[in-house]
């Protein structure tokens, strides 16, 4: 009798299921294991380092939805003499993840330009620091130029070559709800065409303005800098004979944001000029022949100098003689000899021969920019309270824009991305190994654990690199001057900062010990230096702290 | 003696008081699941199956468990079949495809589910009838649970009630659940008739120890309440050494476990070979017979952390821990 009690209330789940899921399902609802909102570089690549994974590959369904046509960026292609102005520095570590995930093959190499050093240096005092990647042991490069275009393009092929991949393009989410129940439903994303996509997991890699992260309920905090980022191609004369190609990336800091110039070819790099929005509007829409100026000024002209100039555009010297007079009668007034590589309008500097002494300081001269490839947007910081949904809002994990915008400084928006991916990709393949559900909060923990204190790391870093540079105040120029010229000169600390910016990946951890251990020597050895310095230091830190607090206070 | 064991064993599983209330004998009489009751699983089963909540723990603790099992199969396959069965094994996604795994204790499902998802036929089996219902509502909602061809399966049954049955099991575990029942002695010899020769135990439980009284009961439940208070009792926790010698001295009957009136045998000796014939210093069994794994939760990653084999002795097992034991081919 009790054998038999037993017997009846086995359930086998088949039969049961039917019955239970026809009153929310409907003809038009797919099941799926990973939605990934967002067809973005963050998006793709995490579908495509799932598909990379044999395991991953086999047994899950994945969807990426995009609202705009990807089959342009497929078939993009541009003159090799003409480069889109949007281009990103794929570090070592992230170039490694792609070549891992089988993607870095798919880019086209030949519009890809290394960067084997970095000048950075301070608008207002002219302290300079310069990374070399010959300063890491066993790496040729620090990272790599590459139009973002050519990344998506290179994603999209390799996820075409693997149909695994359900690539829905020119589509809108409509809406995500929460199946009908309790919270152990499924999102359930609503499409523009008609379809319903139920998720396990939903991914939000839609961007600064994610949809996924609103219906995740997760709050993000930020603010916006009161600057734009101008960008633009650059035309300019290639290097000559006496010098070093076109690899090295510079960077002015000057107060009203960074000016920066990345090369991508011999005769051609890309501009990120970021500034105050007034100024930005001017720059972008200045006649023809105007920009050029602008930018060679910017690298070379003291600031007093450029406050001039600024004003002087403001006020409506707009045309490119009247800028050019002005730059020229600047470059006079601060004794700038025309022989020297710091003129640009009064340069006769000529293109062949010996070129000046510091000529490698600084950026080749602007002679044209691209057609139609200027442009401007708003900067801004902001980053999600989590990563992972909880409760109503469970099943959903934020990667790239969507939880994170990074001012574009060190250039660490789309590797903090690709970082994400790369470790959510990891954390997913593990969770397949070990039974758990991928939507689940536990099966997800170990992603939002890895990434979101590094994120938090550097983009804090980055965000404070900006406001110390924005300042005018003797001490603080005076302070981060002498910082930055110490650490110039502590090459191993100068290796360990570029490896934790994601140059050298392939390190192992011994090496990085080896360094920490030379950096401290290194240290030693300029102890005299700092005690001289010290209380001098100690009088600028001081103040820059009593800065930070009326910063914080006034916006209070 | 048979009724008397079917009486003890149906407390096996109301481990949790929110449950306890619901508790129903096993040997009451069952009916086919309706709409209604549909509801009323699903409102339960947000207790069992949210990961915010009072399981919290216990929802951070399966990854370990189920790297363990997947670690102890492998390592198997490879002293019986060597290194290239054991890597094919490894590559396979359904790292349990073709195997019968019985999980006691099944509550919410969340081992189970786990199982399943390793391509295991599953029957999770629970004294409790509303943990079956929780655990039933919450797979069918996963399709990949629900249509792969029924390979987990739910019932509302005790481990002695399938030991009349003739099916066992390549793998059987019982998770958080021996410290619970009253009968431990029972419990066990019910759990070991059920694997099949050559087949493997897993259990996990909480050691008798000082530390374990003062992490498991006064810290988890009544400091930092990440516990319900009342959910575990000190004098039911079990040493692994008490494991060991239960399966240094247990042989299990010849004959067919289908037959009832085998249960009076158990535990008496028949067989001519004991789970595990040998140990080493301390007490420790030999690698290839059975294992002690101490478990860690780490708080500042939220996960928990397997032990090495090295760490002390007893593999770190000061408080949770894992217990492995293999049947013998020829037992």
């Amino acid at each position: 009798m009790v054998v038999f009690a037993a017997r009846r209330s086995l359930a086998r789940l088949g039969c049961r299921q039917r019955a239970f899921l026809r009153y929310f399902s409907s003809e038009h609802t797919r099941d799926n294991d990973v939605v990934i909102v967002g067809g973005g570089p963050a998006g793709l690549a995490l579908a495509a380092a799932l598909v990379s994974n044999p395991a991953a590959k086999e047994s899950l369904k994945i969807v990426l939805i995009e609202a705009g046509d990807l089959s342009k960026i497929q078939d993009w292609g541009m003159p090799s003499d003409a480069y889109s102005n949007r281009v990103s520095s794929i570090t070592d570590a992230s170039q490694h993840f792609l070549k891992r995930i089988g993607v870095w093959d798919y880019v086209e190499h030949a519009r890809t330009n290394p960067v084997h050093q970095m000048q950075v240096w301070d608008g207002i005092s002219g302290a300079r620091i310069t990374f070399d990647a010959s300063e890491i042991p066993e790496s040729s490069e620090m990272a790599r130029m590459t139009e973002n275009l050519n990344l998506q393009r290179a994603l999209l092929r390799k996820l075409s070559d693997t149909p695994n991949v359900q690539v829905i393009q020119s589509v809108k989410v409509e809406s995500i709800e929460r199946e009908a129940g309790d919270t152990n439903h499924w999102p359930l994303v609503h499409l523009s065409n008609g379809l319903t996509l139920r998720a396990r997991l939903l991914v939000g890699a839609d961007g600064f303005n994610s949809p996924v992260r609103s219906f995740a309920g997760i709050s993000s905090y930020g603010w916006s800098y009161d600057t734009q980022a101008v960008v633009a191609t650059l035309n300019h004369a290639s290097r000559g004979p006496f010098q070093a190609p076109n690899n090295t990336a510079y960077q002015r800091f000057l107060p009203t944001g960074p000016i920066a110039f990345l090369p991508l070819s011999p005769g051609i790099s890309s501009l990120v000029w970021s500034t105050k929005p007034h100024l930005a509007t001017v720059l972008s829409k200045s006649s023809p022949g105007v920009l050029e100026q602008l930018i060679n000024a910017a690298f070379r002209l003291p600031e007093t100098s450029l406050q001039y100039i600024y004003k002087r555009l403001l006020e409506g010297a707009t045309s490119s003689e009247e800028i050019k007079g002005e730059i020229a009668f600047r470059e006079r007034s601060d004794g700038i000899s025309s022989h020297s590589a710091y003129a640009s309008a009064t340069s006769m500097v000529s293109k062949g021969g010996i070129p000046p002494d510091d000529a490698d300081a600084l950026p080749p001269l602007v002679t044209s920019i691209q057609p139609s490839t200027i442009a401007s947007f708003p900067l801004r910081y902001n980053h999600a309270e989590s990563y992972l949904g909880e409760g109503a809002g469970s099943r959903t994990v934020l990667v790239g824009d969507a939880a994170h915008t990074v001012h574009p400084l060190a250039g660490q928006g789309l590797n903090l991305g690709l970082g994400d991916v790369d470790a959510l990709s990891r954390c997913i393949a593990q969770a397949l190994t070990q039974g758990s559900d991928i939507g689940s909060y536990t099966a997800l923990m170990p992603y939002a654990r890895e990434r979101y204190f590094e994120n938090h790391k550097v983009m804090s870093a980055v965000d404070k690199l900006h406001k110390v540079y924005s300042s005018t105040a003797q001490p603080v120029v005076w302070a981060r001057s002498v910082g930055i010229e110490v650490i110039n000169e502590l090459d191993s600390v100068k290796a360990a900062l570029m490896i934790n910016a994601g140059a050298g990946s392939q390190l192992q951890n011994a090496s990085g010990w080896d360094l920490l251990a030379k950096s401290i020597e290194n240290l030693a050895g300029f102890t005299n230096t700092s005690k001289m310095i010290g209380s001098t230091v100690g009088a600028g830190i001081q103040e820059l702290a009593k800065n930070a607090g009326q910063r914080i206070f006034g916006r209070l | 003696m048979f009724s008397s064991v079917q009486r003890q064993t149906a407390r096996l599983s109301h481990f949790f008081p929110q449950n306890a209330r619901r508790f129903q004998s096993a040997a009451a009489t069952s009916s086919t699941v309706n709409a209604a009751e549909i509801a009323h699983f699903s409102r339960l089963s947000s207790t069992w199956w949210d990961e915010r909540g009072e399981l919290a723990m216990l929802h951070r603790m399966n990854p370990v468990r189920v790297r363990y099992i997947r670690e102890k199969l492998l390592e198997s396959t490879f002293e019986d079949h060597g290194e290239d069965a054991r890597r094919e094994m490894e590559s396979r996604r359904e790292v349990l495809k073709g195997m019968d795994v019985l999980d006691v204790g099944c509550g919410g499902g969340l081992l189970s589910e786990s199982l399943a998802r390793l391509g295991a036929r599953t029957l999770g089996i629970d004294a409790s009838e509303s943990n079956v219902g929780i655990a039933l509502t919450h797979a069918s909602v996963d399709p990949q649970l629900s249509s792969s061809g029924n390979s987990l399966e739910y019932r509302h049954a005790s481990a002695e009630q399938l030991v009349k049955e003739p099916k066992q099991f390549d793998v059987v575990c019982s998770m958080e659940v021996i410290e619970h029942v009253d009968n431990p002695l029972a419990f066990l010899s019910a759990c070991a008739q059920l694997v099949k020769p050559g087949g493997h135990l897993f259990l996990s439980t909480i050691a008798r120890t000082p530390l374990s009284y003062f992490l498991t009961i006064l810290a988890a439940e009544h400091i930092l309440r990440e516990v319900a208070v009342g959910t575990h009792t000190y004098s039911k926790f079990i040493d692994p050494s008490e494991l060991i010698s239960f399966f240094q001295s247990y042989r299990p009957s010849a004959s067919s476990p289908s037959t009832p009136t085998d249960l009076g045998d158990m535990g008496s000796g028949a067989s001519p070979r004991p789970w595990i014939t040998r140990t080493y210093a301390h007490g420790l069994p030999t690698r290839l017979e059975a294992e002690v794994r101490g478990i860690v939760y780490i708080p500042w990653t939220g996960e928990w952390k397997l032990m090495s084999r090295s760490s002390t002795p007893w593999g770190a097992a000061q408080c949770n821990y894992l217990f492995w034991v293999r049947r013998p081919m020829d037992s």
